[in-house]
């Protein structure tokens, strides 16, 4: 069963939550969920896991980005309830009819939620027959076709169940067609349902294939709804035109509207027949009359998308506008260019409806480029924009803005977010409260072989030496020759004491016994170096896993190289990963901040600092940045975010 | 010598008829630039207007401030409704509204609305505050006195930060402690925790000082050098008090906001 269903604003009012399911929630799922799911960019994620005692809960979520909501969905791991999603889908649809900023209170919701649950269960129960699955599709699809005829524009907006699911692609087509004619393609941006929008373009692009139309009439003669054909036939040619004259810019616009005008009047005189015409006669007519049509489209079709990095912003704006601004810019016998600026204008001052989907994606994509190109690792610069697009799908538009530049404000917003460390960096503040305690501060450095732990811990102890903390070096690399008398050197130049058992002993006991010298000569900071290595030996990972769970340090930093870009997350995710697997005890340490070299390396490609914070969730506390012991600095997150998005 | 002439005549006819035609179209071009120039004018002119007309002239905007679950939304909507509704969770984003306040919604003078932003306390979401400190006049820093402790540490680091801030110190931008959740027995007293916050602020400014070297920001030093922090020694004035947000007990934030806001 659903344990607890609420909804509540981005601004954190809960709204609703559902009095019937008041089962208590253990702990508290829900602010885990924000702060460590959906406040760190995880958004784009289908689901979240929440543990704690004496309860395991699965969460799922659903924005609405226009009213500010959220809606989130709670039950208990062991059940595996499929109709969550269709329910949150409903619930959305139904919950943004009723809600008004100004109320806070929505009882009267508790009906027609215990409506929606019913109806979902039973149609979950249902599904389970395979047989009755295309009986239920064409139900749905009727019912669809009820809801827009009584509703008018607002009830387009509401999706059935069969398309939420993305059952049957043809229905979908269908189905948004006809959304589009009544609510100007306003049902798309409601929900982020990238199936049907998909389809829709689809359809309109390919447009002439006779199969889609087939399908098409096919469905409408099985609602056998007159009216709602025609104006799909009309829409369908609008969404062509919508695609032609921007996706070519190129070829004379006279001709192609004498051909189109044509095109558009033996449609709609095909059309005409009743509906009792059988069936295949009408595929093969209109196949034979768009035959012409069918040339030049799809040459039209190759060069959009030979210049469609180019022409990514005009190409999308004309392809939703609406039909009548179409209509009259075809009329006016203008040149498709300045159609295109003057739509843009037009959109630009009036603002759009909602971001879709469709929007989006152009927009992401360079982004996600722009990223990668930055070095930031692949399945990291996806998920940051999924989850940029699940926070601005079906949000208002404001005037005078482009997608892109809306796209990026988000996106700068969330990395500047994700960045920003959320516990405190201030190593001398806890290393003062270690010393208040009575005891050292103990840092251990791990990392793969040859990123520069060394020479960063040496970095390291210079700055603490210079703000009068008194440091210690522990020489627990015993497996790599040379370790410890690079570390020797090190601490003499520094004049800082090194504690040092030589090679072939156990570096987590040689850490112990350093930490014991650290007590007894009263030291403030013990800084122990660790051998590199791979994240995938297992041996020296057991070692390392023994030595930080022995020992207890305060700071587990990993040491990473700037300049790796998919692998950095590969070795901080094993690294993490190894130390929870190999630890014996209960609760096992992790890396708990990370040191950057190699930071002056890498020009503006400074990616690598985003994914490993990213796919850790713990802050870059040091960036080293040369070769000399002054060489280590804060991150700059504002200077990250900016060299990121240049 | 004549036809020579005509031929001259009639190359400039139709050269000034070409010029003629040539010149018909640019002017139409010119005639639909011109319109957009016009309506452009007259736009930005009008919002300059406006903008004079309508400029606000003392702010009146008060930032709740603090920690996660100190009780900053729940004081929001007390503050606007007189009611904490059916509960929180944590915020994603700013609560912002201009109202009256509730317990002055009753009288029937007119009164100033005052502009409530709730800023989300926590820390990913820190950088928002900076986007409302230029309009702000008063800062309302709620702490949970009943859960203190644990959060001392990172309740000072928030609080240093914002005292810290170039335009707090330099708007001398008035702080008020407020000390949520009072109404439960084991809460420690207002006095504990302004004492606790400037012991721990005390400690913090040796170490980020030290900190800074590296950072651009030129942060501004806290009381007086060689003295143990104080809360009085700051350039804006840091008051305390007590409330119970979930209770509606928040006369005293109103006052400050009245202070500050005048009616």
């Amino acid at each position: 069963m659903l344990e607890q269903l609420l909804i509540f604003t981005r601004g954190g009012l809960l709204l609703w939550t559902c009095q019937e399911l008041a089962n208590s929630l253990k702990g508290s799922p829900v602010n885990a969920l924000i702060r460590s799911c959906l406040l760190e960019e995880r958004a784009g994620d289908s689901s979240f896991q929440y543990d704690a005692a004496g309860a395991a809960y699965t969460l799922k979520w659903r924005f609405h980005n226009e009213l500010g909501l959220v809606f989130v969905a709670v039950y208990q791991r062991i059940l595996h309830l499929l109709y969550v999603d269709e329910l949150l889908d409903k619930v959305l649809q139904e919950f943004s009819l009723v809600y008004s900023p100004r109320r806070t209170e929505f009882h009267d919701f508790d009906d027609t939620f215990r409506q929606l649950l019913k109806e979902t269960e039973a149609n979950s129960q249902q599904k389970r027959g395979v047989g009755q699955q295309n009986s239920r599709k064409v139900i749905e699809g009727k019912r669809q076709v009820g809801h827009i005829e009584g509703k008018g524009t607002k009830s387009a907006g509401k999706k059935s169940s069969g398309q939420t699911l993305g059952g049957d692609d043809e229905a979908d087509g269908d189905a948004d067609g006809k959304a589009k004619v009544f609510g100007n393609g306003k049902s798309n941006g409601k929900i982020g349902n990238g199936v049907s929008v998909r389809n829709a373009n689809g359809n309109s692009l390919s447009g002439s294939s006779s199969d889609d139309d087939s399908i098409m009439s096919k469905n409408s003669h099985e609602t056998a709804f007159d009216v709602s054909k025609l104006k799909l036939r009309n829409s369908k040619v609008h969404g062509k035109k919508g695609v032609n004259p921007l996706e070519a810019q190129k070829p004379s616009s006279k001709e192609d509207v004498g051909k189109k005008k044509q095109t558009k009047k033996n449609r709609v005189w095909g059309d005409a027949p009743p509906p009792s015409k059988l069936d295949f006669t009408e595929p093969r007519d209109e196949a034979g009359q768009e035959g012409p049509d069918v040339v030049p489209i799809v040459t039209d079709q190759g060069l959009s998308l030979m210049d469609k990095d180019e022409e990514d912003d005009g190409d999308f704006e004309v392809d939703l506008e609406e039909d009548s601004a179409k209509e009259r810019g075809d009329g006016e016998k203008k040149v498709p260019t300045k159609k295109g600026w003057f739509s843009s204008l037009v959109q630009s001052v009036a603002g759009k409806a909602a971001l879709e989907k469709a929007d989006l994606e152009p927009a992401l994509k360079v982004l996600k480029d722009r990223l990668m190109t930055k070095n930031v690792a692949a399945d990291i610069a996806e998920k940051l924009c999924d989850s940029v697009a699940a926070s601005l799908l079906g949000k208002k538009q404001g005037s005078f803005t482009r997608i892109s530049s809306t796209v990026q404000a988000a996106m700068e917003e969330a990395l500047l977010r994700i960045l920003t460390p959320k516990r405190s960096v201030d190593i001398l503040r806890d290393v003062h409260q270690a010393k208040e305690q009575g005891r050292p501060y103990v840092i251990v450095f791990v990392g793969v072989n040859g990123v520069g732990k060394s020479t960063n811990l040496a970095k390291v102890a210079y700055w603490l030496v210079q703000h009068d903390v008194s440091v210690m070096m522990a020489a627990c690399d015993t497996f790599r020759s040379g370790a410890v008398e690079q570390l020797r050197t090190h601490a003499r130049r520094l004049q800082i004491p090194i504690f040092e058992k030589g090679y072939e002993k156990d570096p987590a006991m040689v850490a112990k016994e350093a930490i014991r010298e650290a007590v007894r000569t009263q030291q403030d900071v013990v800084l122990v170096d660790t051998a590199g290595r791979m994240q995938d030996n297992e041996p020296l990972m057991r070692a390392l896993s023994k030595l930080i769970n022995l020992n207890e340090p305060d700071l587990v930093l990993f040491v990473g190289e700037a300049l790796v870009g998919n692998d950095g997350v590969d070795q901080l995710t094993k690294f993490n990963q190894k130390l929870v697997d190999l630890s014996t005890t209960g609760s096992p340490r992790l890396i708990d901040g990370i040191l950057l070299t190699k930071f002056d390396t890498i020009d503006d490609k400074v990616g690598a600092a985003l994914s490993m914070v990213y796919v850790s969730g713990v802050p870059v506390m040091f960036v080293g940045c040369g070769q000399t012991y002054t060489d280590l600095k804060k991150l700059n997150v504002k200077s990250i975010v900016k060299s990121l998005l240049v | 010598m004549a036809a020579d002439a005509e031929e001259e005549q009639l190359l400039l006819v139709s050269s000034l008829r070409q010029w003629d035609s040539w010149k018909q179209l640019q002017r139409e071009e010119v005639a639909l630039f011109s319109t957009f120039g016009v309506l452009f004018v007259t736009m930005v002119f009008f919002y300059v207007v406006i903008r004079v007309a309508f400029r606000r002239k003392v702010s009146n905007t008060i930032l709740l401030v603090g920690l996660s679950d100190a009780g900053k939304t729940t004081l929001f909507y007390q503050l606007r409704d007189g009611s904490a509704h059916q509960g929180s969770v944590t915020s994603m984003e700013p609560n912002d509204d201009e109202f009256i306040l509730h317990s002055e919604s009753t009288k029937k003078v007119k009164i100033k609305p005052v502009h409530i932003v709730d800023v989300p306390g926590h820390a990913r979401l820190r950088p928002k505050l900076d986007d409302f400190l230029p309009k702000t006049c008063g800062l309302v820093f709620v702490v949970d006195a009943l859960d203190f402790m644990p959060h001392l540490r990172s309740a000072a680091e928030y609080l240093y930060e914002v005292l810290t801030k170039t335009v707090v110190a330099r708007k001398k931008i008035p702080v008020l402690l407020a000390c949520n959740k009072m109404d439960k027995i084991t809460a420690h007293s207002t006095d504990f925790i302004r004492k606790q916050l400037e012991k721990e602020i005390n400690k913090l400014r040796l170490t980020r000082s030290a900190i800074s070297s590296a950072d651009v920001t030129s942060e501004i030093s806290l009381g007086v050098e060689g003295e143990p922090f104080k809360f009085s020694q700051c350039v804006n004035q840091v008051s305390t008090a007590e409330m119970s947000a979930l209770n509606g007990q928040v006369e005293e934030v109103e006052h400050f906001i009245r202070e500050q806001v005048k009616p």
